[in-house]
């Protein structure tokens, strides 16, 4: 997200998967689409088969989507930023980027002071690196000339965020205010720098340690680029094959600044595809389960002086320029909509209500604090961590420290009886009498059993209407949520501490129905909408909300979606037209691509007949187009921000970028990531190779270990993990296989564990296809089928060979199906701007023969980890 | 409701996702058919039969032909394709059946009436596709029932429906013949050399209503290459039994006037 | 809920949870597992050089031709089980009898013998009803095959044929039985000879027509022995028909003859089979099918043969040339399925025999 959400301003796909029928040139990488996305995948089939459009798949495995792809290429998992860094270089070096839209829509021209040290200068690491706290201070990175604020003192901590909300926004710095060379001459404009930055990163580096070879990269260089230009354009789908990586941010970084260097952003055929992981992540981030992030993206306060009221907490987030410009109006309706009544001017709208981050209280985190037995309970709702979650060896031994757990859910997961049928627990090597916790498995409704939405990729909102009651005791989120909060009501009103307030102040004003009391879900959308405080008047746009609590609204990036009674627009099912609009309703505003000013020439005509989206219509005044603009309607494409304008009147009428400070899109990110203003290649956390690039940097410096007993790393590289290990999903089972292993008509389709080796692998080791083998890593050892196939390729890497291993994790020891879990293997490594584990590169041994389930010979495994036995 | 139905089945298309399978044993409550890991590449289904209905392939090749770029020394190719109950125009299942349990429906599919069926197996070994089979906790013999009930309140079958990337077509027979026709017209023009369409027609089945646009041999998915319905083999064989019959009346003649 | 339960892998263990537990019990204990688990069941496959089939796992690192899907067969194997065998096998001995009986009365022969010819062919008519029934996978619903008759279906055919056999066979029995006894009802003689009559012609067909309804099915075993069949079902019903009359006593002239004539025939209709061998042929020589066959094919040919030539003046000679024949042509039904069977797991059968149908077709267009 913040990959995206920095070069561009939101951090989401920037179209719809319907789009890549106007590609010329589709690359999917980091991604295997045809198995995880197959609906999505239906445009892309569209676009080869009716309209030419050449796919390019790049990726370790041979894959499902690879079998249709025009083109494959192989790549080490890991590897990425080389090749995409490559890519950049090919770009660079032979001018072929879409000179007209970089030198106008993007940063390329702005220039850099002369503090500022690239990695490629300090053999690794970017200026303003403070070894001691192992983070970076971006004053080095910021624009020269820009002003700074310096009085807001907790804004160089990083440690308390997870980078998921307000990409790029650093209300201390008034990025409006640069210098820039039209020309792209002065050694220290964004293009220079870059110039210099992935000068080392040639077709030769490539084919060197990404395992492909130089031709078929220049082949993919040559179609890709190729799609450039107004007549032209392509796309990038990419998923989870970059984001579970360490330095995963930075992949989509250099994916994002090649569209933008090519001018594919915000014209039809072009973006980036971020294909979430499941059926409502994007909602999920939304409306956020992250432990960082308030609905809208809006940041989450921390414990500091930035957050000690309301308005220290607008001036640290509100900056000068750009649509955040508004926060204090969006902060203060969503207020509203959680306290009604009881948030007032005078207190602040009750923000002081809101709980303050202390430190990185994502997933990883808590979970390790769990295993240090620092957490009594949790709440597990629609996730499955005992075979989900990284580490899930691990995570399983922490669940047993918790003294109480409840899991929601619709079947008796692994998270729900690990205490009496995990591994650990079976094998012996944990009794279950030592295992204290108390564990609630509380039954839940199933998608078609309650109303409400689904968020997809696209950023569309699709209603679901309830089809049948749910059975027996069976309940959804909606019911649960509120019955505990009537519940614990009750109770804090008997108990008069002051840190009940916020509890008691919040608002739950929904009418309750049925024999269930179930709360009217449409309402919740309502409120999600927002409508006016006085006499709920549902709003139409968040143009509309204030900052003075006469708006209420929960979510501000979703107004509209239901902007009159009766009018359920994520109900919608009526498509007018090519972008769908009609049929359900995307955020904001029903954009369907986003940056579509870009669309456009800096004059308001479009670039082409061909890929024409979004024009100014001279004659009335205002954007229109195919696609509802996603600029303000009525301002001019001349437009020139009067001095001292602030929010989006201080972006001029060429400006499509409307969430940053300086309305561009950025090749070069000041403000808004942990680890770099550039993409820089660094190794994944275990890798068979020494970092090609930086002899002093082996990994991502500013990614975080957690090296602890249970959760140890291989070194890079290790005798004892020779082969390169790639995690993965496949179309017939459903994330870790939760719901899916039990579904007899899905189970059947894959229904046991296996692993992708190649050919030449099986010959090495001689392992007959389809044989038990153990894979093993520093963390632990599952089994797995043995499928050789011709599919997985071994790559020669600097002029020897590794081979690659693959295994999908879905099994787990509850379900119609078995197997061993996939996530044993993984370790829990945190991203530094998301906090994701890396789970697509790490090292492995694969020894032949079943997992022994004797409790010595697991101690022999670990001790092959500890480095005493090979 | 008198129309021919009938289905176009496009490997070329297909992602492999087996959305079909899983489609139709949820509409027509078709039950699991073993949970068995078999290691055939991705398909663990391995064949039609009374509990798959839709079964699909994943063959992995050495690419003999076609335009397909892929970074490796010898070039390679993995297929999908959906297999169905081709609905013969000439059925071996239907003309084999005694209790007249398996009929022809009015748009033209081949329909095994379970309340009429009573497992005598003798449409199993008549199929010369080897769909049709018995399920042995039930006794009666099932296979793709074309949907019938979709079809009869106008919807298409659940595979069609659900297939993403429309690599299942259904349609009038005449039309998706055609189609089929044109477009392995055109993968040969894209350098897809070895595309065909099979739908065995020079046969005595005389055509199917399941066709499939295929690369390679149909011999690769064991389609057969030129399958018969197994009637045309009566003639023969009745003829050498009332031969031998008449020998054995003569033998036994002799035998007792000898 | 159906797991796959094939019935031609009886000697594989079913795919279910506690075999799932079992086999890792096994491999906690012992280090390996002995019984094929995570292996796919097959039949009588060849060994894995020789395989040509498609898909994955050459150690050569190269791929295989192609030329079937994984080695799966191509057609379904017959669901069929030792009923029917046994039914093919009492069905050709009574209908054969009911020949004996209805031919021997019109000659003139020993009211005795044709007498219990004639009980032998009522007896299989009772028999071979709840055989069939048996095997079906909804008994109950048997009368479902008197629906409809099909010329076209053999199974149809054999469903009247045996209903009318067994109406006829019970006609010339109870009339018989009836004059025997001394009943004195008009037309009781000519209802017997209508009886006997339609008995043999209907006999006939009984036992000849299980040939055809094995012949002509989709196995390619089967289908290319179509003329075969017929003709070793009828001559097989002969001989194992005379010999239970020899077993009950009946060491004639006339069941000699006809014990001689079988075994005759038996023996040049097996070396018939052994002088072609091919890809579809290999169930009749390999396997469990093909030694079947073979014994029982020697036990029914040359071996009664024998006996009967060189022993055929003792009693215990022909008691002994009677059981070797029944023993053979018993085994033979059994062999026959599972020929089928074994034929229907083989697709390099059907796709030989296709693709030179394929040949032959395209050269006779070019000839003409």
């Amino acid at each position: 997200m913040p990959g995206l959400g920095t070069t561009y301003g939101r951090g989401g796909a920037t179209t719809a998967p319907s789009d890549v029928v106007n590609s010329d040139v589709v690359l999917i990488m980091g991604s295997n689409m045809a198995e995880n996305h197959p609906v999505g995948f239906q445009w892309v089939m569209e676009a080869k088969e009716k309209h030419g459009t050449h796919i390019i798949h790049v990726d370790p495995r041979f894959s499902r989507t690879s079998a249709v792809a025009n083109t494959w290429v192989s790549l080490r998992a890991g590897s990425d930023i080389l090749f995409l860094g490559g890519l950049i270089n090919y770009v660079l070096q032979n001018n072929l980027d879409f000179r007209e839209y970089v030198l106008h829509y993007t940063n390329a021209s702005v220039i850099i002071p002369e503090g500022f040290k690239d990695a490629e200068e300090l053999d690794g690491l970017f200026s303003g690196w403070d070894p001691a706290t192992k983070q970076y201070d971006n004053t080095t990175w910021l624009y020269q000339g820009v002003k700074q604020d310096e009085s807001s003192s907790d804004r160089h901590d990083n440690s308390q965020s997870g980078g998921h909300s307000q990409h790029g926004v650093d209300s201390s710095v008034d990025l409006s205010t640069y210098e820039q060379d039209l020309t792209l001459q002065h050694p220290r404009c964004v293009w220079q720098l870059m110039k210099r930055h992935f000068a080392r990163y040639t077709p030769d580096m490539v084919a060197r340690y990404c395992g492909v070879t130089k031709d078929a990269f220049l082949n993919v260089a040559k179609i890709y680029t190729s799609a450039s230009g107004p007549d032209k354009t392509g796309a990038i789908c990419y998923a989870l094959g970059w984001t579970q990586h360490s330095s995963g941010v930075q992949m989509i970084r250099c994916a994002a600044m090649l569209q933008l260097l090519l001018g594919n952003m915000g014209r039809p055929g072009g973006g980036i595809l971020a294909l979430r992981g499941h059926a409502s992540i994007q909602g999920s981030t939304d409306i956020p389960t992250l432990f960082d992030s308030l609905p809208g993206y809006i940041s989450m306060p921390k414990f500091g002086y930035s957050s000690v009221d309301l308005a220290s907490f607008i001036k640290a987030n509100k900056p000068k320029t750009g649509f955040w410009n508004n926060i204090d109006k969006y902060i203060v309706s969503m207020l509203k909509a959680f306290y009604g009544e009881h948030a007032t001017a005078e207190n602040d709208y009750g923000f002081n209500w809101l709980p303050r981050l202390t430190g990185d209280h994502s997933h990883q985190a808590y979970f390790l604090d769990m295993m240090d037995g620092k957490m009594d309970g949790l709440f597990v709702m629609g996730q499955n961590p005992a075979v989900a979650a990284p580490n899930s060896g691990l995570e399983r031994r922490a669940l047993g420290k918790l003294k109480w757990l409840v899991v929601r859910e619709m079947v008796e997961t692994e998270t729900a009886t690990f205490w009496r049928d995990s591994p650990e627990v079976t094998s012996g090597e944990l009794k279950m009498a030592d295992i204290q916790t108390e564990v609630f498995l509380l039954p839940a409704a199933g998608h078609v059993e309650k109303d409400g939405t689904f968020t997809n990729t696209q950023r569309l909102l699709q209603w679901r209407e309830k089809a049948i009651d749910p059975p027996g005791d069976a309940r959804s989120e909606n019911w649960f949520i509120y019955h505990i909060w009537e519940r614990v009501v009750e109770k804090a009103k008997a108990d008069p501490r002051p840190r009940n307030q916020g509890l008691l102040a919040l608002q739950m004003n929904y009418t309750i129905t049925g024999p269930r009391r179930e709360p009217e879900a449409p309402e919740i959308l309502q409120e999600i909408n927002g409508y006016t405080t006085a006499d709920r008047k549902l709003l139409k746009t968040f143009g509309e909300l204030t900052a003075d609590g006469s708006t209420t609204c929960g979510c501000w990036i979703y107004t509209g979606v239901y902007p009159e009674a009766g009018r359920n627009r994520a109900n919608e099912r009526d498509p007018k037209d090519e972008y769908g609009h009609g049929w359900g309703w995307a955020w904001p505003a029903d954009r369907r691509v986003l940056y579509n000013r870009a669309s456009a020439k800096p004059d308001g005509t479009p670039w082409s007949e061909r890929k024409k989206l979004v024009w100014w219509d001279e004659a009335e005044k205002k954007w229109t187009g195919k696609d509802v603009p996603d600029f303000t309607a009525t301002k001019p494409p001349t437009y020139v921000p009067p001095p001292g304008a602030e929010g989006d009147a201080a972006l001029a009428g060429d400006k499509p970028y409307i969430l940053h400070a300086d309305g561009m899109g950025w090749l070069w990110v000041p403000v808004g990531l942990n680890d770099g203003p550039l993409p820089t290649h660094y190794e994944p956390l275990e890798s068979p190779i020494a970092n090609p690039m930086y002899a002093g940097q082996q990994a991502n410096p500013v990614g975080l270990r957690r090296t602890r007993p249970g959760n140890e790393y291989a070194t890079s590289p290790d005798t004892r993990f020779p082969y390169v290990l790639t995690t993965y999903r496949l179309t017939e089972h459903h994330t870790a296989g939760g719901m899916s292993r039990t579904l007899s008509h899905l189970a059947e389709l894959q229904p046991e564990i296996f692993c992708e080796i190649s050919m030449e692998l099986a010959d090495e080791l001689k392992i007959e296809h389809g044989e038990w083998v153990t894979l093993v890593t520093a963390r632990g050892a599952i089994e797995a089928h043995a499928l050789s196939t011709s599919r997985m390729k071994p790559l020669t890497i600097d002029g020897k060979r590794v081979h690659q291993i693959g295994v999908p994790f879905h099994w787990g020891y509850n379900g119609l199906v078995k197997g061993d879990i996939g996530n044993d293997l993984i370790a829990i490594s945190e991203e530094p701007n998301v906090r994701i584990m890396e789970t697509k590169g790490l090292l492995c041994n694969l020894l032949v023969g079943r997992r022994s389930t004797n409790v010595e010979r697991l101690k022999e495994y670990h001790s092959i980890a500890e480095g005493k036995t090979a | 409701m008198n129309k021919t139905s009938a289905f176009l089945t496009d490997a070329t298309i297909c992602i492999g996702c087996k959305a079909c399978e899983v489609a139709c044993k949820e509409w027509n409550e078709v039950p699991e058919d073993g949970l068995l890991w078999t290691g055939f590449s991705y398909d663990n289904t391995q064949a039609l039969g009374a509990s798959t209905w839709r079964h699909v392939m994943f063959l992995e090749q050495p690419a003999t032909a076609g335009p397909q770029q892929v970074d490796m020394e010898n070039p390679f190719r993995w297929i999908f394709l959906s297999d169905v109950c081709k609905h013969c125009v000439h059925s071996g299942c239907l003309e084999g059946c005694p209790t007249g349990a398996i009929v022809r429906t009015d748009v033209g599919s081949v329909l095994v009436q379970k309340d009429i069926c009573n497992g005598c197996g003798y449409c199993v070994v008549s199929c010369p596709f080897g769909v049709v089979d018995k399920r042995h906790d039930d006794g009666r013999a099932f296979k793709c029932t074309f949907c019938y009930d979709r079809q009869s309140a106008g919807m298409m079958p659940a595979c069609a429906k659900t297939c993403p990337t429309q690599s299942i077509k259904f349609g009038e027979r005449e039309d998706l013949r055609a189609e089929g026709i044109a477009r392995v017209q055109e993968l040969k023009a894209r350098g897809y050399a070895d595309a065909q369409l099979y739908n065995p027609e020079e046969t005595s089945v005389g055509g199917t209503h399941a066709m499939f646009v295929i690369l390679g041999k149909p011999d690769a998915y064991n389609l057969p290459p030129a399958p018969e319905v197994p009637t045309v083999y009566l003639k023969s064989a009745w003829t050498s039994a009332l031969l031998a019959a008449m020998v054995v009346i003569a033998v036994v003649c002799a035998a007792f006037l000898f | 809920m159906a797991t796959t339960e094939n019935p031609d892998s009886t000697r594989l263990p079913k795919a279910t949870e506690e075999r799932l537990e079992a086999i890792r019990a096994e491999a906690a204990a012992t280090g390996k597992v002995e019984s094929g688990a995570g292996r796919p069941p097959r039949m009588d496959r060849p060994p894995r050089d020789e395989r040509s089939g498609g898909g994955v796992g050459s150690s050569e690192g190269k791929f295989p031709a192609g030329e079937s899907y994984y080695n799966l067969g191509v057609v379904k194997p017959p669901t069929w089980t030792w009923e029917i065998a046994v039914y093919f096998f009492v069905g050709g001995i009574s209908g054969i009898s009911s020949v004996i009986g209805f031919i021997g009365h019109v000659l003139h022969a020993d009211p005795t013998l044709v007498r219990v010819a004639l009980w032998m062919g009522l007896i299989g008519a009772m028999i071979c009803p709840g055989l069939l029934i048996a095997d079906l996978g909804r008994p109950s619903r048997f009368l479902n095959m008197l629906r409809v008759f099909k010329w076209r279906s053999a199974m149809s055919m054999g469903s009247w044929i045996l209903s009318a056999f067994g109406g006829a066979a019970f006609t010339a029995v109870a009339a018989n039985e009836a004059v025997r006894y001394g009943i004195h009802l008009p037309l009781l003689p000519q209802i017997a000879w209508i009886g006997e009559f339609g008995g043999a012609i209907t006999g006939l067909l009984l036992a000849s027509y299980t040939g055809v309804l094995i012949g002509a099915t989709a196995i390619p075993v089967w289908h290319q022995h179509r003329h075969l069949l017929p003709a070793h079902f009828l001559t097989s019903g002969l001989g194992g028909s005379a010999a239970i009359l020899e077993l009950l006593g009946f060491l004639l002239p006339v069941t000699q003859f006809l014990g001689f004539a079988a075994s005759a025939v038996e023996t040049l209709l097996g070396i018939s089979l052994e002088l072609k061998p091919s890809q579809v042929n290999k169930p009749l020589h390999h396997g469990r099918s093909g030694w079947t066959m073979r014994i029982a094919g020697a036990l029914e040919g040359p071996i009664a043969l024998l006996i009967r030539v060189f022993l055929h003046g003792s009693a215990h000679g022909r008691y002994a040339t009677a059981i070797c024949f029944l023993i053979g042509s018993c085994s033979s039904r059994f062999a026959w399925i599972w020929a089928g069977r074994a034929s229907a797991h083989d697709p390099h059968a059907l796709f030989e025999e296709e693709n030179e149908r394929i040949r032959a077709r395209a050269a006779g267009a070019r000839a003409l």
